[in-house]
């Protein structure tokens, strides 16, 4: 088991490495530092100010050799951007953002809150209400109710999200002014109102992949023998739904749906942007919008970061439950 | 440089010709084919008429007369002939069918010929969005054309070869699919730049992964299979292996995959336009520009139904036929007619 | 089946929480009876320390927070100066060796802001570390310095270049910085001592500056009417260094406002409170000019019937707190107008037509009691050459110059307003805007109007015969280039590629990220681009100086982004600078337009025009064209604005019953029919 789980780290770690390679080659290898530092600073600033910028926000070294060390010192290859991007990503230390010298670890504590208090309720709502309507369908299966539910479902996904939020926005917001279009305040009195349309929205955007994801998962449960046993038991249609399908089915859903709770920490850039939500989305898109590098290096990495450990926990947990894994490569979808 | 558009054009349909005539050779897809067309009539004849339109503005040349000025000097394809969009406009918003203008009333140019309206610039709708058509499918099918060869090349040779390259190759992908998607995306557009090309090899790279572990776990089955055992032991190139009896079986996990890609990444394509790095005249750039004119009072909605419709039932066609595929190649049925 | 039940319980209870939360109020209900304004901002701003902020939003929290010397009258139009933390506007005066003095006299009693930064200053009477400390005139000068200063990195030094030695001082901190690293570790104001100064910056006492410049500049008074010289305490700026949990001096303003920071949340909110410390709070006998409101008289001349003369001669400011809230949305922003919950707006396109119709607020608009104010910005926006360029800029001669003025004529700018900016605008036919000395209502540029014909026959006499060029046989292929990739702007340089197609010309639209824009701008590599200038004072050398050599972008890195050069405008540029409004003034600026006139580096399209929807709850509004503090001298009436957003913010309730009741009938007979089939 040990064994099993110092792998998985280690093949972790290394996976990390990795994404900090991406990384450097997308954001210092492919970029120029003097346009950066002309966009942050302003065009008017004088070279000297150019220069401390760039030293501030650690773009001054060259990319892989150092040469202005001796050839054969451990500093040509150390005191480089590449090995300056290790150590900084692998020790948490972000630095400053490029567009207004924010520290960015500041930016994001006062990120994940905002963050949180959409993607949680949406996550866990999204959760109850596919799993409740499915459970429905699947209950009702074969009738005009789980054929119209199907319908509704794949016109649901076939809408892009984009249109989900405007319509939201539109229909909720203006038209019957139940919650307020857009905006957020922290003040747990008023807290509720603006996660309102947001939540909703996303809600109805991916319930239709879900509740045919899940209905399936249901079905097929459903129609197991041990099921076929307790009905023919005698047991009422509902109770085997509820206490056997579903607890059953459960654990497959629930192992799907593990992996997405990395990703709630990163806040959902559409839904944060359009709905004026100050939380890490809306901090993505504005480095894009603001070219601000440091930034989005870092929301890339602490994303990815996320997804590691997750699936890191998942796979430990599956092998602890099922032995199988552990011997194979880990949980593979 | 319009002659590799058509250049593109010919060469699809000479391919999806072959494939169509190798196809029919086969009892299994001949009758997968046929059971698709009884199922999905009306998707298939909607996808087939997007694919028309496409075409129609893909084959493209210069000269011919019907235009002047610099629009003489560019190559028009067959739709822009069809619809000679610099003549064929107003000053300004119209609503569909109108005979004036929305905002001040004056009489039309084209008084009750345009029947999706015209936008700010005074461009007909209904042209825009038929130009979006061949923007939708080339995010779909330019992408999914380097994404596809690309995954299948990597999860066989893994699935396939095992040892050092699986290694190799499981973590490559592990990498690229710790990254979130939108996230990477971002960061490959911003630094390669905002063209159709950029935009279409960064959609590959944050999609293949999903294609490969598809593919990568099929061979692994594949492969204990007796006869390729047996191809194997009697020493049997690889190559004739991979290409006769491991690649065919996989062609319907292919092809069910390129029908889902295919509508995640037109919708992710409008996300994208959003963010202000989308293809130029694709329908979410159109929604993009038209969402706020909802807001307007009388409202504006033409533009934007008009691509999100055409969004919407292009996705919703393609997810019809993945269905059904989904249903017609499920391995177990597949097995039950063998 | 328990489940079921509970969990149907469960339901209909979250679902009554959640119509009883229905409301769209975001502002907590503690606000209805205070007197607070709300006002949204965009863009984040990047920085607020005075000498650096050169935006919008860094303006909206700088203006209110720092006073200066100097202020403009609130009413008064043309715009006129009075003094502001100055007794008086100073008159230049000529020394005997030529050089010109202004001497500012400060009024005596003046306090910054209370904040920790003071500790630095000493203890006070009671021995506890100071909290605030008297405005003095060093405070004055070590702002200017810190203009002059190459680490601040202040985008306005060139503007002060006339001061004597002011140049010099920044060099010498340069060359003493790099040669002695412990001088560059002292602190700002140590390091200005041990510079020496600036010689034409002298401080007589406590209360007394003198400005000694090395040349006329009339214009540099405007400057100290903006927040780039307001007194800025040393002691602010060694204590926020960002160090030690201490925030940043360029994100924590100390001034001596009527209002102070007391919340910086700059990605969604930032809060303004009355300040105590403020001299018109605490000296209302001085009836200051700047913090008192505009005598009886001066209401009735200048704007009759639109401020209450209840508020003749009162003491500022009224409102006690200012709100600011992030929008990056304009349509959610004006709904939240129209719902009552900001106090002022412009007018999106979009619902142009509904608030303003024949030219006036639209009776249904008028009906809620809001209010319209337009006014003419101070401000040109144009479409630009870059005369470096070989096909389009001077090297070309007279073939450029007339494919130029062809271009010129090609644009409809009435149309363009029309569809881009509901009609408002003033079309432009010179640099300088409505409003400012130099602007002639009766000038008409003949390369300024809407025709296809003359610009056809232009091109024709440059060689360019239905716009094609003869080196290629095919239209000449031009770029339009730019760094901004929003859905709006796209669509406005299509609108221009539009125009120019008409007359045979192949334009491309070539967008780039931010970055790369800045990167052609620097080498020079573009051809055609669309940009704006608003102005920073009421002068027309505000508008000219875009134009003259030294100011060139490849030159200096400046705003002349046409990199326009003329000697024999140059010479006139310097001559009109100098001289105050007169005849003379005019002559030297119509010379002046008249070169620009035939060279057409830019084509000049329109002054923006402003509407402003005033809530009728606000009192004493008045649009001010320059970016300016004015919120001292709003007031709002809490009781007024409760009421009406009530009545303004009924929910629709009767569509979600209609949407349960459907759910409802559909699934209840499948149920029935299910539970009866089971029996």
């Amino acid at each position: 088991m040990l064994a099993f789980i110092a792998r998985r780290l280690v093949f972790g770690f290394a996976t990390v490495l990795g994404v900090l390679l991406v990384l450097f080659v997308l954001f210092f290898a492919v970029t120029d530092p003097d346009q950066v530092a002309r966009r942050a600073v302003g065009e008017r600033a004088s070279p000297e100010t150019y220069e401390a910028w760039k030293r501030n926000h650690g773009y001054d070294k060259p990319l892989l050799i150092n040469r202005t060390h001796g050839a054969a010192t451990l500093a040509r290859y150390t005191d480089t951007l590449l090995v300056e991007h290790y150590r900084r990503m692998l020790s948490f230390d972000f630095g400053r953002s490029d567009a207004d010298d924010a520290p960015i670890w500041q930016r994001i504590k006062e990120g994940i809150g905002p963050s949180l208090s959409l993607t949680v309720p949406l996550f866990l709502l999204g959760l109850v209400v596919g799993i409740a309507l499915s459970l429905f369908v699947a209950f009702f299966r074969e009738t005009y109710i789980d054929r119209s539910v199907l319908v509704l479902c794949m016109l649901g996904m076939s809408i892009a999200s984009l249109i989900y939020i405007i319509g939201g926005q539109y229909l909720i917001g203006k038209l019957l002014r139940w919650f307020p279009i857009s905006g957020f305040d922290p003040n747990p009195a008023v807290i509720l109102r603006f996660l309102a349309i947001p939540v909703l929205v996303g809600v109805l955007a991916e319930f239709g992949g879900t509740v045919r994801l899940y209905r399936t998962v249901f079905l097929e449960e459903a129609n197991r023998d041990y099921v076929r046993t307790a009905r023919a038991k005698g047991a009422g249609e509902v109770r085997v739904m509820v206490a056997h399908v579903l607890r059953n089915a459960l654990l497959p859903i629930l192992t799907n749906v593990v992996l997405a709770i990395p990703f709630l920490f990163i806040g959902s850039i559409l839904f944060e942007s359009f709905f004026g939500i100050p939380g890490l989305g809306a901090l993505t898109v504005e480095a894009i919008n603001g070219n601000d590098f440091s930034t989005l290096r870092t929301m890339v990495y602490i994303g990815a970061l996320l997804f590691i450990a997750g699936q890191i926990l998942t796979d430990i947990s599956y092998s602890m439950a099922d032995p199988r894994v552990r011997l194979g490569q880990g949980v593979q979808s | 440089m319009s002659w590799i558009g058509n250049l593109v054009a010919v060469a699809l349909v000479l391919g999806a010709l072959l494939l169509w005539r190798r196809a029919r050779r086969s009892r299994l897809w001949r009758e997968a084919l046929t059971a698709l067309r009884r199922r999905r009539p009306i998707a298939l004849t909607v996808v087939g008429v997007f694919v028309l339109i496409a075409l129609m503005d893909t084959v493209a040349w210069t000269g011919g007369g019907g235009a002047e000025g610099v629009a003489a000097s560019k190559p028009r394809s067959v739709l822009d002939r069809i619809f000679s969009p610099e003549t064929f406009r107003e000053k300004s918003y119209s609503a569909p069918f109108a005979r004036t203008e929305f905002i001040g009333g004056a009489a039309l140019t084209f008084p009750r010929r345009h029947p999706l309206g015209t936008d700010l610039l005074g461009d007909d709708v209904l042209y825009k969005t038929l130009k979006g058509v061949k923007v939708a499918l080339l995010i779909g099918g330019l992408t999914c054309l380097v994404l596809i060869p690309l995954a299948l090349l990597f999860g066989v040779s893994s699935g396939y070869f095992g040892g050092r390259i699986d290694d190799v190759v499981f973590f490559v992908m592990s990498t690229l699919a710790s990254i979130p998607n939108l996230l990477l995306l971002i960061a490959l557009i911003m630094a390669l730049g905002k063209g159709t090309l950029q935009v279409c090899f960064a959609l590959g790279i944050t999609g293949w992964v999903g294609l490969s572990r598809i593919t990568r776990a099929e061979t692994l089955k594949l492969r204990e299979l007796e006869y390729v055992q047996a191809a194997r032991a009697l020493g049997v190139s690889n190559l004739k292996i991979l290409s006769q009896h491991i690649l065919p079986n996989l062609a319907h996990l292919v092809i069910i995959t390129f029908a889902l890609l295919f509508t995640g990444l037109v919708l992710s394509e409008t996300i994208l336009s959003y963010l202000g790095i989308g293809l130029d005249g694709s329908w979410g750039r159109m929604i993009d520009q038209a969402r706020n004119e909802l807001s307007r009072d009388p409202i504006i909605w033409w533009n934007i139904a008009a691509a999100s419709t055409a969004l919407f039932v292009l996705v919703l066609c393609v997810n019809l036929i993945a269905d059904a595929l989904r249903d017609i190649l499920d391995p177990r049925t597949l097995n039950e007619r063998k | 089946m328990f489940r079921t039940m509970s969990r149907l319980r469960i339901g209909t209870v979250a679902f009554a929480l959640v119509l009883v939360a229905c409301t769209n109020d975001p502002y907590p209900g503690a606000d209805r009876t205070a007197k607070v304004y709300y006002t949204s901002f965009s863009l984040a701003p990047k920085s607020l320390d005075p000498a650096v902020a050169y935006n919008v939003a860094a303006h909206a929290v700088t203006a209110n927070v720092h006073d200066t010397l100097l202020e403009y009258h609130y009413l008064a139009r043309p715009y006129r100066l009075i003094p502001g933390l100055a007794s008086a506007i100073p008159k230049p005066v000529t020394l005997p060796d030529g050089r010109i003095q202004y001497v500012f006299q400060i009024r005596k009693g003046l306090l910054f802001h209370d904040d920790a930064a003071f500790a630095l200053a000493g203890k006070d009477a009671s021995g506890e570390p100071k909290r605030t400390r008297e405005v003095i005139a060093a405070d004055f000068a070590f702002e200017l310095m810190r203009i002059a200063d190459p680490a601040v990195g202040s985008p306005v030094v060139r503007k002060f270049a006339a001061i004597a030695g002011f140049l010099e001082f920044r060099k010498r901190l340069r060359v003493l910085r790099a040669g002695d690293k412990s001088f560059a570790k002292l602190p700002a104001h140590r390091q200005y001592a041990r510079a020496g100064g600036v010689p034409g910056l002298k401080v007589d006492g406590n209360y007394t500056l003198r400005l000694i410049l090395t040349r006329a500049d009339p214009q540099i008074l405007y400057w100290f009417a903006l927040p780039f010289t307001t007194p800025v305490p040393w002691e602010a700026v060694q204590y926020y260094d960002g160090k030690g949990g201490r925030p940043h001096f360029q994100d924590h303003p100390v001034g001596t406002g009527p209002y102070r920071m007391s919340v910086y949340d700059k990605q969604f909110r930032m809060v303004l409170v009355k300040s105590p410390n403020w001299y018109g709070a605490r000296h209302p006998e001085w009836k200051a000019p700047a913090a008192t409101f505009p005598s009886r008289a001066e209401i009735a001349r200048m704007a009759p019937g639109r401020i209450d003369p209840v508020y003749a001669g009162r003491a500022l400011p009224f409102i006690a707190r200012i709100e600011f809230r992030r929008e990056k949305e304009s349509i959610p922003r004006f709904n939240k107008f129209l719902q009552g919950y900001f106090d002022r707006s412009g007018i999106i396109k979009e619902s142009f037509d509904q608030m303003v119709q024949n030219d006036a607020l639209s009776p249904k608009m008028a009906k809620r009691g809001i209010k319209l104010e337009k006014t003419v910005e101070a401000s040109i926006f144009y479409v630009g050459f870059n005369m470096l360029d070989k096909t389009v800029g001077a090297a070309a001669g007279e073939r450029s110059r007339k494919l130029r003025q062809a271009m010129s004529l090609a644009i409809d700018v009435k149309e363009h307003l029309r569809l881009f900016a509901n009609g408002r605008g003033v079309a432009a036919h010179a640099p300088i805007p409505p409003g400012l000395f130099g602007y002639d209502a009766k000038y008409k540029n003949p390369y300024r109007g809407f025709d296809l014909k003359r610009a056809k026959a232009l091109l024709v006499a440059a060689g360019y015969k239905n716009g094609i060029d003869p080196a290629t046989g095919k239209p000449l292929r031009l770029t339009f280039d730019t760094g901004n990739t929003q859905a709006q702007a796209m669509l406005r340089y299509q609108y221009f590629v539009n125009a120019w197609r008409r007359i045979g010309l192949d334009v491309e639209v070539k967008a780039t990220n931010y970055n790369q824009f800045l990167q052609k701008l620097k080498v020079g590599a573009y051809q055609i681009y669309f940009t704006g200038w608003i102005a920073d004072f009421p002068d027309p050398e505000n508008f000219l100086f875009l134009l003259e050599t030294s100011s060139g972008r490849k030159v200096s890195g400046g705003s002349n982004y046409s990199n326009f050069t003329d000697p024999e405008y140059d010479a006139l540029y310097k001559r009109m600078r100098a001289l105050p409004n007169g005849t003379e003034r005019r002559e030297t600026i119509r010379s002046m337009l008249a070169i620009l006139e035939r060279e057409r580096p830019w084509i000049e399209l329109y002054h923006d025009e402003d509407y402003t929807l005033i809530q009728p709850w606000l009192r004493n509004a008045r649009s001010f064209g320059l970016s300016y503090p004015t919120l001292k001298y709003l007031d709002i009436v809490p009781g007024q604005r409760a009421q009406l957003r009530t009545q303004w913010n009924q929910p629709v309730v009767w569509p979600a019953w209609i949407l349960l009741g459907l759910i409802a009938a559909f699934v209840l007979p499948g149920i029935a029919t299910f539970f009866r089939e089971r029996q």
